[in-house]
């Protein structure tokens, strides 16, 4: 009995040391200036976050943040610590908030959030209204909503430069991605096309997000500027087998083609709208 | 049993304990391979939350696949036979799929779990409307074949509507099962559910063995060959299927465990049962402990590694000459 009470209280000694370990132990720079530290796990959440919050804010990002073939932040990525997106590595780092996609890691975010961490999920973008919506988001939750604004007061400037100087008529245009993928309507890559005054063929063919196009419905669509987007050429794939059959190389050599990389595609920040530009220095 | 079995199942059950302990003792984070608990600040949380559901996930998940691949390869006396086979498995993942594709799975992450769930009871709903009045195995496994590869089927179509190309790349990745990142919720999710189901495979021991005679002569052991069958069907769906709605589709537990037993336990299916639950709760921890010791990089999916562990000592047991493969004791 009194060694079951004594163990008791010892337990509640024990629990009560850790408890203040935990106060002291290492805390980041983040909490010296009085703003919460953050983790993200997520590629688009980390590229947010990059630009978003304070460099001394961010204790850890997700691995492809730091890989130049996913991420337009690479080489800013590659400062930090890089996570693998699981719950026990995220404990080590004690962020205060987690930034992380809708739609990834649903069973890291919720353990993480039983354990009483913040989780702020992030929806893919689409729009520059959603870019918009997740700058603001990401900002109010590192505690920088002034910093927030202001991105999103230039990024809407930016969008109105770019609307005023659109070319007056539309250009046929297919986005030709590894496996023969297009990109329909509902779909940031489609946004950034409307942007630079570009017609979609493949949306208005009534393909929605993503689809595939064959070799031959892509020529039969006919149009005049092919946007290649090669992704780990290097690498053999199936999929980068098609950007090199001979019927689309003979199609790309009797029309524009532009070649975007296959980063400015796959999330919607600020920087995306350089994608704009870079379509239309390839307008014919 | 005979002792010397009761002997080798006991050493079993030590080494999924040990393989358990195992689980506990080894983390991963971002450097690879962590071995212990680390700081006495993160101790408790990372042993209590973390690393404790996934062991024992580890050893529910893997000793129900076990268990049920040995029943139902003792049901339809047929040594393909898998959980996969009656359409729970892939009821199940087309469950957590649709959670998923309809934006349920948000925050209460328990949304994908259930509709696994309710995807495994579906499909044995389906399966005993198609083959039920009928009841004759034949029938019950071609039913279970075609509403497996319904289920499949669904599951690509839905993964074809995904709102996000990430969405559909990471339910790809969950079908391939894992135990990353579970929480203590989830354990209490599936043993309401295989609980039940480990007890209507147990009491369908005694008839698996007669039906090793054949169907007319276990009916005429007085044991009525469909109450086997279904007590066998409706236990796997419930086990298995609570199962892959936590973990995903964990392949080749259950189709290799009951045939790297049969040489150390005989053929008998009822002593197989016990076996092949420790040793698939062995063969599943084992691959979860190896996947925490890769080298740094993202986490290999756990139905990689099971096939990878499995498959060399299947392989061995298929080429050794088959006079050899016939029960010792």
């Amino acid at each position: 009995m009194s060694i079951a009470l004594a163990s008791t209280r010892a337990a509640r000694l024990a629990v009560a040391l850790l408890a203040l370990a935990g106060t002291f132990a290492a805390r980041p720079a983040g909490a010296d200036i009085g703003r919460p530290t953050v983790a993200s796990i997520n590629l688009c959440a980390d590229q947010l976050v990059l630009t978003v919050a304070d460099p001394e804010q961010i204790l850890t990002v997700s691995w492809l943040a730091a890989d130049p073939e996913e991420s337009l932040l690479a080489e800013q990525a590659a400062r930090y610590p890089l996570n693998y997106g699981s719950a026990e590595e995220l404990l080590r780092y004690a962020p205060d908030v987690v930034i992380a996609g809708a739609y990834t890691g649903a069973f890291t975010r919720a353990l993480l959030r039983r354990l009483g961490y913040r989780v702020v999920e992030l929806e893919p973008e689409v729009t520059v209204a959603d870019i918009a919506a997740n700058v603001r988001r990401v900002a109010e939750a590192v505690g920088r909503p002034a910093r927030g604004a202001a991105l999103v007061a230039a990024l809407e400037e930016r969008v109105r430069r770019l609307e005023a100087t659109r070319p007056a008529v539309p250009v046929d245009t297919v986005i030709v991605r590894p496996g023969g993928f297009t990109v329909g309507r509902d779909n940031l890559a489609h946004t950034l096309l409307m942007l630079a005054g570009l017609r979609n063929v493949a949306a208005e063919r009534g393909l929605d997000r993503w689809g595939s196009l064959s070799v031959e419905a892509l020529l039969r669509s006919d149009p005049q500027l092919l946007v290649m987007t090669g992704y780990r050429d290097d690498q053999p794939s199936l999929a980068n087998a098609v950007l090199r059959h001979p019927a689309l190389l003979a199609a790309a050599r009797e029309r524009a083609t532009v070649t975007v990389p296959a980063a400015y595609w796959s999330c919607g920040l600020p920087q995306s709208l350089d994608a704009v530009e870079l379509l239309r220095r390839g307008l014919p | 049993m005979t002792t010397r079995g009761v002997g080798r199942c006991a050493a079993l059950a030590v080494l999924a304990a040990a393989a358990a302990a195992a689980s506990l003792a080894v983390g991963r984070s971002s450097g690879g391979a962590v071995l212990g608990l680390g700081g006495p600040d993160l101790a408790p949380a990372i042993l209590a939350e973390i690393r404790l559901p996934r062991a024992l996930l580890g050893l529910l998940v893997g000793g129900t696949l076990g268990l049920c691949g040995a029943a139902l390869q003792g049901l339809l006396r047929n040594p393909l036979a898998e959980p996969g086979l009656l359409g729970a498995s892939s009821g199940a993942a087309f469950g957590a799929v649709l959670v998923f594709y309809f934006g349920l799975a948000g925050p209460q992450s328990l949304a994908l779990p259930a509709g696994g769930v309710a995807g495994a009871l579906a499909a044995l709903a389906a399966l005993y409307a198609l083959a039920g009045r009928r009841g004759d195995f034949l029938t019950v496994i071609l039913a279970g074949i075609a509403l497996n590869a319904l289920a499949a089927a669904l599951t690509s179509l839905a993964l074809n509507f995904a709102p996000s190309p990430y969405a559909a790349l990471e339910i790809l990745f969950w079908m391939l099962g894992s135990l990353a990142d579970r929480s203590l919720a989830h354990v209490w999710l599936v043993l309401p559910l295989m609980v039940p189901g480990w007890i209507m495979l147990a009491a369908a021991a005694r008839g698996l063995d007669a039906l090793t005679l054949g169907n007319e002569t276990a009916a005429s052991l007085g044991l009525d060959p469909r109450r086997t069958l279904w007590l066998v069907v409706g236990g796997t769906a419930l086990a298995v299927g609570a199962a892959v709605a936590v973990t995903g589709v964990v392949g080749f537990v259950g189709l290799v465990v009951p045939h790297l037993l049969r040489p150390l336990f005989g053929f008998r299916p009822s002593g197989l049962l016990l076996p092949s639950f420790f040793a698939g709760a062995l063969l599943t921890l084992v691959a979860d402990v190896a996947i925490r010791l890769m080298p740094p990089g993202p986490e290999l999916k756990l139905g990689v590694v099971t096939a990878l562990l499995g498959a060399p000592f299947f392989l061995h047991l298929v080429m050794r000459p088959r006079a050899a493969a016939l029960p010792g004791d």
